[in-house]
């Protein structure tokens, strides 16, 4: 479904080279709830932007659902990524003169859906994560929790095969990120791929498979296990 | 899209309202000055009478002697023509409409004593000058033809001067008194104020019409005085009218209406013939001697209605549109790079980057419309400015829907215009800077 293969990707300046991902291989399945972790610096935002065809790599391939990323122009990624992946970011990133309804709406517009059907869908995930009543409110209006409810209603809305979250309970308390945890795994749950970045071990226990990342490489899953055990102690 | 596009425009100025005030008032001023330029450019320009300016011609006859010439035109030919030769051509058949010209005037002594006596303007004529200019009539018409053959007291005046004189209401049969002698109304015409004035260009080319129109025969009989230009070429003792009206001063004008270019061809061979049969009495002794029939957009250039140096005043006002335009782009890149978090998201959600650079075209264009929107206003403005220094020009400021739309063409799609840079540089944007993604 996600296939990397030795990707690469340099960040370069007058002055200095970064290499953020170095033979970066990975693949991920329909439905897997895939956890990212690793220290700042490391490449996850890297691979988070590469993954959402955000950023482009400087070798190897990418195939997602079947098609080779590398070969598509923005008009082509854009759809994909419109069709294919929903974003759910740490600050939520709503556009604070769109009330909730109008935010939903957004990757809806791109898709091209009549308004009937933008008005179902958004109503359906507006339903799902519970904030139905409260469409016409804008986001200042609701809580960090709320909010990014509704950035996962956003995201859900297009009804994406892979949710890309980046670290999605980062801006909230321990209460509102168990309930965010928990409509995330019950999404997973009904099938929607998740690839989650965080920096919250616990909640990288929760994932079905943890992904450690250190210099830009994939690390293996029994490296990361001292760490977690650490962090569980 | 274009609603979802003009709806976000729309939270957008909300969002930024001075930023955008700004660049609406920055083009609106630019679009106010060109207009007000512009309009006067154009009104000069327009042609005064479409459905006919093709047809009818204004007579010139090269009746200089020996070395001279008038150096005012390109080909040399005087702007008016002598009373014996306005006579004279007179008698072609050929024209289906013709008309003698002078610009004169009268003392209008009213009839109540309450009134005091006034000056006007009057406008010599024969009767088919009504007809060939599309003069509209509210009351009466024109005199009839035996009238410029054997000239009578009868004058056709204006809707203005029939309020003054008999309260608007219909005064055909009624007397006026035109200095001591008295005539008879025949026709009240509506008002009729072409601009330019092409009938009389050698006397005003945005003058008022006239108010009072009498019959051109009735020159010899009450001596009626020239109150237009009078060229000469020679030296010549004119102690009296009849000594004026026998002279080579050019101080009248004629026109003909030549309804098709054979008719034109024929009647210029007419006054070829003329001209002959003239040379063999002894006039028309300049080598250059002819005749040149120019219709009313020929005769507006040869005029000069639109001075050479309103072009000059119209680049510059389109300069002034252009440093307005500048100044906007640095406006909407300030907006525009304000909103780049919000276009990341979007980026990220699906937008691609066309979808994002008409989407920033669709809001500078909102504002562009608003700014022409203003623009208009502060157009009429300036032409308010215009009409309060050159009461001549009075006849020209004002924007017919031609000129709106032009307008709103200009703050539109100069504004798209300008907007293309900070549109692009918006949509070339990477997303992932702004989304924070750690």
């Amino acid at each position: 479904m996600l296939k990397m293969n030795n990707i690469k990707k340099i960040f370069r300046t007058d002055l200095v080279e970064t290499h953020a991902l170095r033979d970066f291989s990975l693949e991920v399945s329909e439905g897997e709830f895939v956890a990212v972790t690793g220290p700042s610096g490391s490449g996850k935002t890297t691979f988070l932007n590469i993954t959402g065809m955000l950023e482009t790599f400087n070798s190897g391939s990418y195939l997602l659902d079947g098609l080779d990323v590398s070969q598509l122009n923005d008009n082509q990624r854009s759809k994909l990524r419109n069709e294919k992946i929903g974003f759910i970011f740490q600050s939520f990133n709503l556009i604070p003169d769109l009330n909730l309804f109008d935010n939903v709406d957004v990757p809806l517009r791109y898709r091209g859906f009549s308004a009937k059907d933008r008005k179902q869908r958004i109503e359906n995930a507006l339903e799902r994560v519970g904030l139905s009543a409260r469409m016409k409110h804008l986001p200042s209006q609701l809580s960090g929790g709320q909010q990014q409810r509704v950035a996962i209603a956003r995201a859900l809305a297009g009804e994406p095969l892979f949710l890309l979250a980046d670290e999605p309970t980062g801006n909230l308390d321990s209460l509102m990120a168990r309930q965010v945890m928990q409509l995330l795994e019950e999404i997973n749950q009904q099938g929607t791929t998740i690839i989650m970045v965080t920096h919250d071990a616990e909640l990288a226990r929760r994932a079905e498979r943890n992904i450690h990342i250190v210099d830009g490489q994939v690390s293996d899953y029994q490296q990361l296990q001292p760490v977690l055990d650490v962090a569980e102690a | 899209m274009l609603s979802y596009y003009l709806k976000l425009s729309w939270l957008s100025i909300k969002r930024t309202p001075i930023l955008t005030s700004l660049m609406i008032v920055a083009i609106g001023l630019g679009i106010g000055v060109s207009m007000t330029v512009l309009t006067v450019n154009y009104m000069m320009d327009k042609d005064p009478i479409p459905e006919k300016s093709h047809q009818l011609y204004h007579v010139q006859l090269f009746s200089y002697g020996k070395g001279h010439s008038n150096s005012q035109t390109e080909d040399a030919f005087p702007m008016q023509v002598t009373y014996p030769d306005a006579m004279n051509i007179h008698r072609s058949e050929v024209p289906l409409r013709k008309t003698r010209s002078l610009a004169t005037g009268f003392t209008v002594i009213p009839e109540s004593a309450d009134s005091p006596p006034f000056m006007q303007s009057a406008r010599a004529i024969d009767y088919q000058f009504f007809d060939m200019f599309n003069v509209p009539f509210i009351f009466g018409s024109t005199w009839n033809e035996q009238i410029d053959q054997s000239p009578r007291e009868v004058v056709v005046i204006d809707k203005e001067l029939n309020n003054r004189l008999f309260n608007g209401e219909n005064s055909v049969g009624k007397a006026v008194n035109l200095g001591s002698v008295r005539y008879t109304v025949v026709g009240v015409i509506d008002t009729w104020q072409p601009a330019p004035r092409f009938y009389d260009l050698n006397n005003g080319n945005f003058n008022e019409s006239e108010s009072i129109f009498v019959p051109f025969s009735l020159l010899p009989v009450h001596e009626l005085p020239s109150w237009g230009n009078n060229n000469g070429w020679k030296t010549e003792k004119i102690n009296n009218y009849q000594e004026k009206l026998a002279s080579e001063q050019m101080w009248n004008q004629y026109w003909v209406e030549l309804p098709t270019k054979e008719v034109k061809e024929e009647y210029q061979q007419w006054l070829e013939g003329y001209i002959s049969e003239q040379q063999k009495l002894g006039r028309f002794e300049n080598e250059k001697a002819g005749a040149s029939l120019k219709n009313v957009i020929q005769w507006m250039k040869v005029n000069q209605v639109v001075p050479s140096d309103n072009s000059i005043l119209v680049g510059l006002s389109f300069m002034f549109l252009a440093v307005c335009m500048i100044n906007t782009i640095g406006l909407l890149l300030a907006k525009f790079l304000r909103r780049a978090p919000e276009v990341g998201v979007r980026r990220a959600l699906g937008a691609s980057r066309s979808e994002i650079f008409i989407q920033h075209l669709v809001d500078v264009a909102f504002i562009g419309i608003l700014g022409g929107a203003l623009g208009l206003l502060l157009g009429q403005l300036g032409l308010l400015g215009v009409k309060t220094l050159y009461s001549s020009y009075s006849q020209l400021v004002h924007m017919d829907l031609t000129l709106i739309v032009l307008a709103i063409g200009i703050a539109l799609g100069s504004s798209v215009i300008a907007g293309m840079y900070p549109a692009w540089l918006i949509c070339r944007t990477n997303p992932s800077v702004y989304l924070k993604i750690q």
